[in-house]
């Protein structure tokens, strides 16, 4: 996640100074728009409810959870991990390359995370062609609704990251339209995005 | 806007509630938009008492009820069900006030006006899922309690089904919403309502397991598919409430960017004004 950032008035620019009086406290602020931060704390308490009615009944059922969750591939969750994490370390490079006007890189970064997330799409849509073919459907079992559900709602989350990801693209090849704060408020949805696969993949195929 | 008057405008009144309301019919030159916002919330509040407390249909019954289970469903409920959707088909109309008042914000933005005639459309189309298809099925199994069981069990499959599973329309109206706001330059709408509107999109999908189980948590009446869209939709709805009531005190009927209320750092004569009334 890029992280979060501070600014003072610069020591060098007096008139900054003078403006900002004897205030000595530090001005923080947040990467990209603020505004994409209320959707990240809002789609994140969403989740939290989603994954808190996924344990209560887990803790219900935990004999046919642990039963059917033997049936998912563990390497294929790491694969996904893996590639997510890769994907939120080449859209956190796009930031940086951006802010300092390496507008190559930038576009580079972009479409490599946007590969990257093309990849977890055809992971996860083989992955559940796997399991369909096996006989574990949306209706077999409580799991296997739970890991349609939530793996279904992630990919629908990833699918708008496609487009974050062009309005990001559309923003840096242009120098008269640039808008560094709208490139970072796509990464941090991107980020959003990779924050909650792992807590997915930790609940889905981790947790016994 | 409302026939304000050519001479000069007298101070609110202090004092009588009636007094300040006649002030404001005769005088507020917003007059259409705040009936407009009282609408939406009367409304609410109304569709929340009716569903809730007079037919009892919310929060919704068991999908897997048996038929002779169904009929006893309605019998239970039958003066609720008959009085209660009377009323909604009495007030139905009002949601034409509330579409315009909404379709209005589109308008005051920088962006086409495609916007708002299709929110127009979409959410004229919304009420029939959102209310009338349930109250329409609801009262005809009220009305005849001796039909076939078979029968009244598609009637309440029809009702809630409909009721609760065909959530397109408000998806599509939600991101007609959200691209309008994150598009627009006049700053009707702070940005993060833009994004809030694609959150209540989302949850819009989720529902759509509740054709496919009886039972559990995807099912109708399930913890996902029910409660937590519910919690989300009437955070929602308060938020855009109090955000329109906003937007109406900072209108200035202008085409450029609306003003800041004073109380947000930007002093404006116009929204000061409005704020004081």
């Amino acid at each position: 996640m890029t992280p979060v950032a501070s600014a003072e008035p610069r020591a060098d620019a007096p008139d900054e100074r003078a403006a900002a009086g004897e205030r000595t406290e530090r001005v923080r602020f947040v990467p990209g728009q603020p505004d994409m931060w209320v959707f990240v704390l809002f789609e994140a308490l969403v989740f939290t409810s989603y994954f808190t009615v996924y344990v209560v009944r887990r803790t219900q059922s935990a004999e046919l959870f642990l039963q059917s969750q033997a049936h998912l591939d563990l390497r294929v969750g790491v694969f996904n991990t893996l590639v997510l994490l890769v994907s939120s370390w080449s859209v956190a490079r796009c930031v940086q390359a951006a802010r300092e006007g390496s507008v190559r890189t930038a576009l580079t970064n972009a479409y490599l995370t946007m590969l990257f997330g093309f990849v977890f799409l055809v992971s996860k849509v083989l992955e559940w062609a796997t399991e369909i073919d096996q006989g574990f459907s949306f209706t077999t079992d409580e799991f296997f609704s739970f890991y349609y559900f939530l793996t279904a709602i992630h990919f629908l989350h990833l699918l708008i990251g496609f487009v974050a990801l062009g309005v990001a693209v559309y923003q840096i090849k242009s120098p008269a339209r640039r808008s560094q704060e709208l490139v970072e408020t796509c990464a941090t949805y991107w980020h959003t995005i990779d924050f909650l696969w792992v807590l997915i993949f930790a609940l889905l195929y981790v947790m016994r | 806007m409302s026939a304000a008057t050519t001479g000069a405008v007298p101070e609110v009144p202090s004092g009588s509630l009636i007094r300040k309301i006649a002030w404001h019919w005769r005088y507020d030159e917003k007059r259409e938009l705040w009936i407009g916002w009282w609408t939406l919330v009367v409304f609410y509040n109304l569709y929340g008492l009716l569903f809730f407390v007079i037919a009892r249909t919310q929060p919704p019954p068991k999908p897997s009820l048996a038929p002779s289970e169904i009929v006893q469903w309605f019998d239970n409920r039958h003066y609720g069900l008959l009085y209660g959707y009377a009323i909604v088909f009495i007030v139905g109309g009002a949601t034409a006030i509330m579409n315009a008042t909404l379709a209005y914000t589109m308008r005051r933005m920088s962006v086409s006006r495609a916007f708002a005639y299709s929110y127009l459309v979409i959410y004229a189309l919304a009420t029939l899922p959102g209310m009338l298809i349930m109250g329409v099925a609801c009262t005809v199994g009220a009305m005849r309690p001796d039909r076939d069981p078979e029968l009244m069990s598609w009637l309440y499959d029809f009702a809630f089904l409909s009721f609760e599973g065909t959530m397109g329309v408000f998806l599509i109206g939600s991101l007609v919403w959200m691209l309008a706001v994150l598009l627009d330059r006049n700053r009707v709408f702070p940005k993060w309502f833009g994004y809030l509107n694609l959150c209540n999109a989302l949850t819009e999908v989720v529902v759509a397991p509740a054709w496919i189980f009886k039972r559990g948590v995807f099912a109708w009446d399930g913890a996902i598919a029910w409660w937590i869209n519910m919690a989300v939709f009437v955070t929602y709805t308060s938020v855009f409430l109090t955000l329109l009531r906003r937007m109406i005190v900072r209108e200035d009927f202008g085409t450029g960017p609306l003003p800041e209320l004073e109380s947000d750092g930007a002093l404006e004569p116009a929204a000061a004004l409005e704020e004081a009334r």
